[in-house]
């Protein structure tokens, strides 16, 4: 059942603080908070594949 | 009227309204007027409304409520219990000399440190939005006497907007700043990230004699709810059947006592000065009383003594047990100590040598058994429980401080206990230093507050409260929907009992209770909401009022005798429901006391009323009390004038400044009966000043001028003038336009849907993570809007859109409510609206060192990503933006297998997982709006996951105008086959005028009118209550815009070509889309899951259930002899199952054996429903037996 490994390490995944808007980087096991402000809340930043919209 | 010459600044294409709505409302606040306009008084008194909504605000109730609690409530709470003392050690002592509340903070776990927050900071990481409880100590340790200050002894939610929260005193931009909403009233609190709203709660007030008919044995009774801090008793006075007044009361364990006996055993044993009490030298009542008198003599009691002996043989056993006496006591003292301190325990005692002093409390009594007496001589004319005059209102505050006092004294039992235990420990190394022990309690006063805010439940041991439902899930639907939230009023009345009364509209709820604003249904009546300019009173110290009264020439009941008290020129006076005594010349005391309070040397919410037909004087200071705001009038005159509006305008007047000058007051329900109220200053009466007017407490009005015929009725002078009448409605019922026009239940209707409609929840809408949240994509404000709508903002977050509606019948598809839509207005994003979901979950850390973690898509050997994993990042969530489909995964979690026990990792064990992911399972897909990652209160890891879907309105969804119309989507038709007119305006909905008829909404036809009307000249109309944009100025604009007056149109039908052979009714009107969506109902199944237990189709949509055959349909299909379709229904497609059953013993065996038997012959194979098979295994497992005969069909 042992599937889905972790993340391979390649580039790491950027966070932006809630408060500052500055860029993190988040590792697993690592306390949430913003290196430049201290905020404690993160927001995924948009993803890098394509989307496509349907305008209806 | 002013022509509104300051309209406010023009803006450009695309400007964002945030810009300038979020820092100043003043634009709108009077109407775009400025100090130069013209002011005229009658038609602008009502900008008082706007200056007393900036100065309490909307829920200002709430806010007041528990301001008072934060910061006078708590500190005398701990005044009254402010010592902790050993039993071990009698020198020891722990003292709280102060406490405060500070503001809200949370704690870093991982730094150890405290940082103040904002409620949406809370919102989004699940976090309670608490302030820390201070206290300073003083305490022994060893020999000295030490102090320590601003010790932590638990936490405290924090109301928001209330003096404590960090949005208070901040101007709109600030509040922006912090992530918060402007528009937001506050008033509810966050706990665990969820907004919880303590309801108001509808109580019979405390302390003050009602006098009712028992509907059981038609006896009169008087009964006092007796409220102090320490304890709640209720005591009741009845008349019975056979002429006699006894006393009911908890501590007696015979039902009836002899009011006789109960003066007796108080000290008044001569039967002339009891019947001096009650009487006075009036005969009639003397007659009623003699039974009562008989009645000590026939049980031989004429002595204090042989009264209280006789009381102690009837008391019960629990209430004469107290635990804090040591020494035991005499029977007799018993009854002596419980009359003092049980019965009517809220009359304060006087000792006197050691002994109680009955004085106050047998006066009261006997002006309780008057009360009764003049009930039965008056064919029992009583009290009105409904009256609202006898109703408080129980708010935040006063529900917290009932909880935080029995929490404090908990807290200090354990501490005590604590303390104990460590000083009985023989090895002590150090001193006893209680201040740690203080900090450990904390838990005793966090967890309750925390724990009753969040469930609801309500448990005051002292009093045996414990009541379910005080606090709600604060709905944020729309805003609207919050709002009235806050200021509904639960009543504590049950549901069930087929009683009218408490349910009806009450006379006095004007202006105080919205009459519209109720559920249908059995929360109907008893469910209300608050009018607009209602305030609810917070306790005010008494003792100044007492002493003023005394200062006024009361007499004190001390010095009273009977007779005195009893004094038909006099009037007793009462404060808090407390006996004072007598005023000989009540009428001027009551004038001195309002002058008072006018000048401000009283509180301003103190209330004072003669009760004429009693002949009492009545002084209120307590909390609860509904008010309202009055301007005064004074010989004829409105002490309001123009020059106050205009200096309200200017702002160099706010609306407590008229308080203070005594040109305002507040007034609450009682007093409101004494006063003469103008709706208009065209009606102010004054007719100089008579004889009767010097006495402004009185009306004075006999019974027979009552009768008089209404022409004949001479009006008594008038006293006060409404500010303005609108504000009879709340706040949701305000939002309709011209509700005076329309027939009284549809306003109620409106008032639910209301809350039902989509729209803006608030400026911070987008930055909320909800379970559910709807938003109205473009919303407008409406074109007919009322003052009411200005003043809670609806008009800057509002919900719904003007359409142009054409009133005709079209397609037949309309039938029935149903509504035309005009497809291209889909198109331009008419109805378009977003909802919002919420995926969260905790990645947490268990405490056998193991952990969740977040796993990356699942590849096949290819190398390629299965569909469910197709959204997932590499961090194991979804990516933000991407299209998530029903069952694909959105947050990848997986959990270790063996989360409890043993120390994992440890023994080089390798700890294996299990996938526990979230996935998206609605119908229809959505977008990963956002991501966010924190940590809660608990140090664990939080991901929320905010799916967004973007919905044009559909065939069933549902809408409504604001006149308790509703209506679904019937069919949505191009835009070319739509009736245009002359000037080629198409509809946006066309609406059946079969819709008018019945309901009588005749407020929707003007509302029609003056929106096409604003829409001709460029301005917005006004449909406020009792006034608004009148209909001929709203014809004369069509007239003069080459328009027809009545709003009818020439119309092209779409499909012909023709013209239509009558003019249509058109015209743009404001509609809601409402909550209730096609897309969230529609549910078919053919086959399907099953239930495990019964292997019958599940049920609900969320299940994919089946749908039923009920019993009804069952009887159809029987009555039609269907019986193929019925075999079908309930056995073939529902849970069929084969059975072999052995033909020799009935029962079940095996594919051919019956180990019952033990045979292998005569085993035959049928079919029957699962759950028949699961009977009979129910019924062999109670020992009984069923057995099945088969035969041959």
């Amino acid at each position: 059942m042992d599937h889905g490994t972790r993340r391979p390490q390649n580039e790491p995944i950027l966070y932006v603080c809630g408060e500052c808007g500055a860029d993190n980087e988040l590792k697993p096991k690592e306390p949430i908070r913003c290196t430049n402000c201290g905020y404690r809340i993160m927001y995924k930043k948009r993803t890098k594949r394509m989307v496509q919209f349907e305008a209806r | 009227m002013a022509s509104a010459s300051a309209q406010p600044p023009a803006k450009g294409k695309g400007s964002s309204s945030l810009e300038f709505d979020t820092v100043a409302r003043e634009d709108l606040f009077y109407g775009g007027k400025k100090a130069s306009d013209p002011i005229n008084t009658v038609e602008d008194k009502w900008k008082l409304v706007p200056a007393f909504l900036k100065l309490r605000g909307l829920v200002k109730q709430h806010i007041d409520s528990f301001n008072y609690f934060i910061e006078t409530d708590i500190k005398k709470i701990v005044q009254a219990n402010n010592e902790v003392r050993s039993d071990i050690d009698p020198s020891f002592f722990v003292k709280f000399l102060n406490i405060w509340v500070e503001p809200p903070v949370v704690t870093d776990h991982q730094t150890n440190t405290t940082h103040t927050t904002t409620p949406q900071e809370c919102r989004l990481r699940d976090v309670t939005y608490a302030g820390e409880i201070f206290v300073d100590l003083r305490y022994t340790r060893g020999r000295e006497t030490v102090t320590a200050q601003r010790v932590s002894i638990g936490r405290m939610p924090i109301m928001l907007r209330s003096s404590k929260c960090v949005l208070s005193g901040k101007g709109p931009a600030e509040i922006v700043k912090l992530g918060e909403c402007p528009l937001d009233p506050g008033g509810y609190f966050v706990l665990r990230g969820v907004e919880k709203v303590i309801l108001i709660q509808e109580q019979l007030s405390k302390n003050r004699i009602i006098v009712e008919l028992d509907p059981k044995n038609q006896s009169v009774t008087a009964s006092v709810t007796s409220a102090t801090t320490e304890r709640r008793t209720k005591t009741s006075l009845a008349f019975t059947k056979n002429g006699r007044l006894v006393v009911k009361h908890n501590i007696f364990a015979t039902a009836d006592i002899p009011l006789a006996v109960i003066m007796k055993a108080m000290g008044f044993v001569s039967d002339k000065e009891i019947a001096a009490m009650v009487c006075g030298d009036d005969e009639s009542y003397l007659e009623l009383m003699l039974p009562t008198l008989e009645e000590a003599h026939l049980l031989d009691i004429h002595t204090q003594q042989r009264a209280l002996e006789w009381l102690s043989e009837r008391i019960k056993l629990r209430a004469a047990y107290q635990p804090g006496t040591r020494r035991a006591k005499q029977p007799v003292d018993d009854a002596r100590d419980l009359l003092a301190t049980n019965v009517l325990s809220h009359i304060p005692l006087e000792a006197e040598n050691g002994m109680p002093n009955f004085k106050r409390k047998g006066m009261y009594l006997a002006q309780m058994a008057k009360r009764v007496l003049s009930a039965v001589k008056d064919g029992g004319n009583v009290d009105d429980r409904d009256f609202l005059g006898n109703k408080r209102l129980e708010l935040a505050g006063q529900l917290l401080s009932l909880l935080f006092e029995d929490c404090f004294k908990s807290f200090i039992t354990h501490l005590q206990i604590e303390l104990d235990k460590q000083m009985q420990k023989a090895s002590r190394a150090a001193t006893l230093d209680a201040f740690h022990y203080v900090k450990q309690q904390s838990r005793y006063i966090t967890e309750p507050l925390f724990r009753s805010i969040s469930s609801g439940n309500w448990k005051i041991r002292r009093f045996r409260v414990d009541r379910a439902g005080i606090t709600q899930v604060l709905s944020r639907l729309s805003f609207i929907s919050g709002l009235g939230m806050l200021t509904r009023i639960n009543s504590q009345f049950e549901k069930t009992r087929k009683v009218s009364g408490p349910r009806a509209l009450q006379t006095s709820q004007w202006g105080m209770v919205c009459p519209s604003d109720t559920p249908e249904g059995e929360g109907c009546g008893l469910i209300k909401n608050l009018a607009l300019m209602t305030h609810i009173t917070t306790d005010i110290e008494d003792e100044p009022v007492r002493n003023l009264c005394y200062a006024l020439g009361v007499e004190d009941v001390n010095v009273l005798s009977g007779q005195e008290l009893n004094d038909p020129e006099a009037h007793t006076v009462y404060l808090n429901g407390e006996l004072l005594g007598t005023h000989s010349n009540a009428a001027d005391f009551v004038a001195a006391m309002r002058k008072l309070r006018r000048s401000g040397r009283v509180g301003m919410f103190v209330s004072i009323y003669i009760h004429d037909s009693q002949r009492t004087v009545n002084i209120s200071s307590d909390g609860g009390r509904v008010c309202r705001p009055l301007i005064v009038v004074d010989r004829g005159r409105p002490r309001v004038t123009d020059d106050d509006v205009r200096q309200l305008v200017e702002g160099i007047k706010g609306f407590d400044d008229f308080v203070t000058e005594g040109k305002i007051e507040f007034l609450d329900v009682n007093e409101e009966g004494d006063a003469n109220i103008a709706m208009w200053e065209n009606e102010v009466v004054y007719k100089g000043m008579m004889a009767k007017d010097r006495m402004p407490g009185s009306k004075r009005r006999s019974r027979s001028g009552a009768q008089a015929s209404a022409t004949t009725q001479v009006l008594p002078n008038s006293t006060h003038l409404e500010i303005a009448p609108f504000t009879i409605l709340g706040a949701v019922a305000g939002l309709i336009p011209y509700p005076h026009h329309n027939q009284s239940p549809r306003n109620t209707y409106q008032s639910a849907m209301g809350k039902q409609a989509m729209g803006v929840i608030g400026f911070n809408q987008f930055q909320r993570i909800d379970t559910l949240l709807y938003f109205l994509c473009y919303t407008h404000q409406p074109m007919v809007k009322s003052k009411t709508i200005e003043l809670i903002g609806y008009d800057k977050i509002p919900a719904g859109q003007n359409a142009t509606v054409c009133v005709m019948s079209y397609s037949g598809y309309d039938i029935e409510d149903a509504l035309v839509i005009n497809k291209s207005s889909l198109d331009r994003g008419f109805g378009r609206c977003q909802v919002n979901r919420k995926f969260a979950t905790m990645v947490k850390t268990y405490p056998n060192g193991t952990y969740d973690r977040l796993g990356d898509a699942l590849r096949d050997k290819d190398g390629k990503v299965s569909f469910r994993y197709g959204v997932i990042g590499e961090d194991g969530i979804a990516e933000v933006g991407e299209r998530v489909n029903k069952d694909q995964i959105v947050i990848n979690k997986q959990s270790p297998e063996e989360s409890l026990g043993e120390e994992a990792g440890a023994s080089g064990t390798v700890v294996k997982y299990k996938p526990s992911p979230l996935s998206y399972k609605y119908p229809g897909d959505g977008v990963i709006d956002k991501v966010l990652l924190a940590y809660n209160e608990e140090d664990q890891l939080l991901v929320k996951v905010n799916v967004r879907q973007t919905r044009r309105p559909e065939l069933g969804d549902k809408f409504s105008s604001r006149h308790g119309q509703k209506g679904v989507c019937g069919i949505i038709v191009n835009q070319e086959d739509m009736p245009f007119s002359d000037r080629g305006i198409c509809p946006d909905i066309i609406m059946n005028p079969h819709g008018f008829p019945s309901r009588m909404t005749v407020g929707k036809m003007i509302e029609l009118l003056a929106g096409k009307a604003g829409v001709l000249v460029g301005k917005l109309q006004y449909g406020t209550a009792f006034g608004g944009s009148k209909v001929e100025d709203m014809s004369r604009i069509l007239i003069e815009h080459g328009y027809n007056y009545s709003g009818k149109d020439y119309v092209t039908s779409g499909i012909t070509g023709e013209p239509l052979e009558a003019y249509i009714f058109s015209g743009p009107v404001y509609y809601q889309k409402l909550k209730h969506m096609v897309m969230d109902k529609m549910h078919a199944r053919a086959r399907g899951p099953r239930a495990t237990l019964t292997r019958q189709p599940t049920e609900g949509r969320s299940r994919d259930g089946g749908l039923r055959v009920g019993e009804m349909e069952r009887d159809c299909l029987i009555g039609h002899g269907a019986s193929s379709l019925l075999m079908e229904r309930l056995l073939l497609s529902s849970d069929i199952f084969d059975i072999y059953v052995c033909q020799a013993c009935g029962l079940i065996g095996y594919h051919g054996y019956c180990p019952y038997c033990k045979r292998r012959k005569e085993v035959s194979k049928i079919q029957i429903p699962y759950a028949c098979k699961l009977l009979f295994q129910e019924l062999f497992s109670m020992n009984c037996v069923p057995r099945l005969r088969l035969a041959d069909v």
